[in-house]
């Protein structure tokens, strides 16, 4: 039987702490789309996508509609496109993102992701022509995405991958100069990147997958604070201690997730195609109130990036994970809480306030999901030192069993204070000043690859 | 299978009063199918449906409840059913929606919620309310199976809360099963 003050804490819950179901997104192989040419692979990519998502959307919508969810964003992952694209020059690589454009202006879908590839331990002449690609391929597309696996626990960093990324990186802003380098925010780079994440820009449909598969992302960042708040306010500060706030986490992310669980579950049904996972990520929003930042303020730190951020977020992702975990059947993606500079304005102002630095927000990735996400540095800051940043947090996840991922947007022609506004979901914040430039060139001059640690070898 | 009655008591409460109600249906052979209770106010008021032997009429049964020694008078209203009923989960609704009511509490609040289902063609199949410092709170479990378009009773609903000043959420019972109980089917 239902209780009341079960209904009307679901009821808040929705209405109230800005609870929504983030991302579902469809997951499409395009292995078999593979043709004679360019032209022939990209009229089939865009069939097989335009068949299996024909009623994606809609579907999303009615379901949405039924429980009064909002589904926020509405999303389609492919297959890593270097594989798809195997033996293509650049040009080649930039028409298949255009065909993938359409695709995606087809289905109605918000962003497709998976204009990707997997180069963690080497790169075939290919997977170099689809990162030669990829300024032109971002700045002539409206929705695609791009994300690069360049390290991983088991094979070590690719290093000559990653002195290329570090100047794509800088050459993706360079091309959409006229947007703040938006472009940039539209490419992620990963250690151990899954194949079954629901967010972007880092969303790709793995190898290991089924043909389809739905992959739904939670939020909820505003639904934790809130029962936080409340939890501190109906029993006062000084009854309380950190496990009690923890299990109050726990709880909460329950039932987030069982809300993106019955979203999935239902939206699956209804298209006949499989459900893989829920992704219980905490996911900020640039929207006052629901901020992961918000969270670490609410435990105990004035402000982000003050000692104890750290371990405040290490207990939150964690609290995370064992919450979400028993509601959903399977749990995969990247499931913990993310740190995107830009989308959270909580973590915005401590980045423009100086409280919070980007060597501290490293520190943080090693306790929580992805990693330096979102965060506009000054254009001027050269390829090897962007290189060199990434090269630090592939070390955090492939050290740690872990995935990191790197977004960084060297913004043309702006320096640190300088605000950047992309708005929408993508945010807003400060430029942040980064230390040391220009003093890492030797290092990323190595090439060659980093060996896996030793704990890689359980065989 | 003999025949079916369904059975309304009502009295103040006190312990005991369950013990005493099925004790005369025990007495008479009689086999209790499903049952409602609830406390209101230090009031207690069931309604049960107990199958019996053709012999036994609701008469009987009135006077089985007529002479138990008990403390408080149990009103009891007894009918025969004119076709045996099917427990009521097995026929439920797959459109079972829950509408939450809060605003300041004013006489007519339930009658206008009452009503607006009624001219939509909704079955309420669960009420109660609670009124706190003020606050009045419905919540209904409302049966929406023969309704053509949620939308557009969501829109009606937005319409009807602003004239009268009422908050009110319709969200469909799975989305509360799903957050309150381990179980998701």
């Amino acid at each position: 039987m239902l209780r009341s003050d079960h209904i009307l804490a679901t009821v808040e819950m929705i209405q109230k702490e800005n609870l929504d179901v983030r991302a579902v997104t469809m997951g499409i192989n395009l292995l078999d789309c593979r043709g004679g040419g360019v032209a022939e692979t990209c009229r089939r990519v865009e069939e097989k996508i335009g068949t299996a998502a024909a009623r994606f959307v809609e579907t999303c919508e009615q379901v949405s509609r039924k429980y009064g969810i909002p589904v926020v964003n509405k999303r389609i992952s492919v297959t890593p496109i270097a594989f798809v694209g195997a033996g293509f020059d650049r040009h080649g690589f930039v028409e298949l993102a255009l065909s993938l454009d359409r695709a995606a202006t087809a289905a109605h879908v918000d962003i497709l992701g998976g204009f990707s590839a997997q180069v963690e331990k080497g790169m075939t002449a290919t997977d170099r022509e689809y990162i030669a690609s990829i300024p032109e391929a971002l700045a002539r597309t409206e929705k695609i995405c791009a994300s690069i696996n360049i390290a991983s626990s088991h094979k070590g960093i690719n290093m000559d991958a990653l002195a290329l990324i570090g100047q794509t990186v800088k050459d993706l802003a360079e091309i959409t100069r006229d947007q703040d380098g938006f472009g940039a925010a539209k490419f992620v780079v990963f250690c151990n990147q899954p194949g079954d994440n629901p967010f972007m820009a880092g969303a790709i449909h793995g190898l290991e997958e089924a043909d389809l598969v739905l992959n739904v992302g939670v939020s909820g960042p505003g639904v934790v604070a809130r029962a936080l708040e409340r939890l501190i306010q109906t029993r006062g500060r000084e009854n309380l201690r950190l496990d009690d706030i923890a299990e109050e986490i726990k709880q909460t992310t329950f039932r987030v997730t069982r809300c993106g669980e019955l979203i999935g579950r239902k939206v699956s049904e209804e298209l006949g195609i499989e459900f893989g996972v829920v992704d219980l990520s905490l996911s900020p929003t640039p929207t006052v109130g629901d901020s992961v930042g918000e969270i670490l303020e609410i435990l105990g730190v004035d402000v982000v990036g003050a000692p104890g951020s750290t371990a405040i977020l290490a207990m939150l992702n964690d609290a995370v994970k064992k919450g979400g975990i028993f509601a959903s059947k399977a749990v995969g993606g990247l499931s913990g809480a993310f740190i995107p500079v830009m989308e959270d304005a909580v973590l915005a102002a401590a980045a423009g306030s100086g409280a919070l630095c980007l060597e501290k927000l490293e520190a943080m990735t090693c306790v929580c999901s992805v990693g330096l996400d979102m965060i506009p540095i000054p254009g001027s800051v050269d390829a090897a030192t962007i290189a060199a940043i990434i090269a630090d947090e592939m070390a955090i996840g492939m050290v740690n069993n872990k995935t990191t991922a790197v977004r960084l947007i060297p913004v043309p022609g702006k320096e640190a204070g300088e605000i950047v506004d992309f708005g929408g979901l993508f945010g807003a914040s400060p430029i942040m000043p980064v230390r040391n430039v220009g003093k890492s060139s030797r290092f990323i001059a190595w090439g060659g690859r980093m060996p896996a640690p030793i704990h890689s070898f359980k065989n | 299978m003999g025949k079916q009655m369904v059975m309304s008591v009502m009295s103040k409460d006190r312990p005991g009063i369950v013990a005493d109600i099925t004790g005369v249906i025990y007495q008479l052979k009689g086999d209790l199918a499903d049952l409602n209770q609830s406390v209101l106010c230090d009031y207690f008021s069931m309604i049960l449906i107990a199958s019996f032997d053709d012999a036994v009429t609701p008469e009987d049964v009135v006077a089985g409840f007529s002479h138990l020694p008990s403390a408080t008078k149990l009103e009891v209203v007894v009918k025969e059913m004119e076709a045996p009923l099917e427990p009521a989960q097995e026929g439920r609704s797959q459109e079972v929606y829950v509408l939450t009511v809060q605003g300041q509490n004013k006489s007519g609040l339930v009658h206008r919620i009452g009503l607006f289902c009624c001219q939509h063609g909704i079955n309420i199949l669960d009420l109660a309310t609670t009124l706190s410092r003020g606050l009045y709170t419905m919540i209904l479990q409302l049966d929406l199976s023969h309704v053509e378009s949620v939308d557009a009773i969501r829109t009606d609903l937005a319409r009807c809360a602003e004239e009268s000043d009422l908050h009110m959420v319709l969200q469909h019972e799975d989305l509360f099963k799903a957050t309150t109980e381990i179980t998701l089917l």
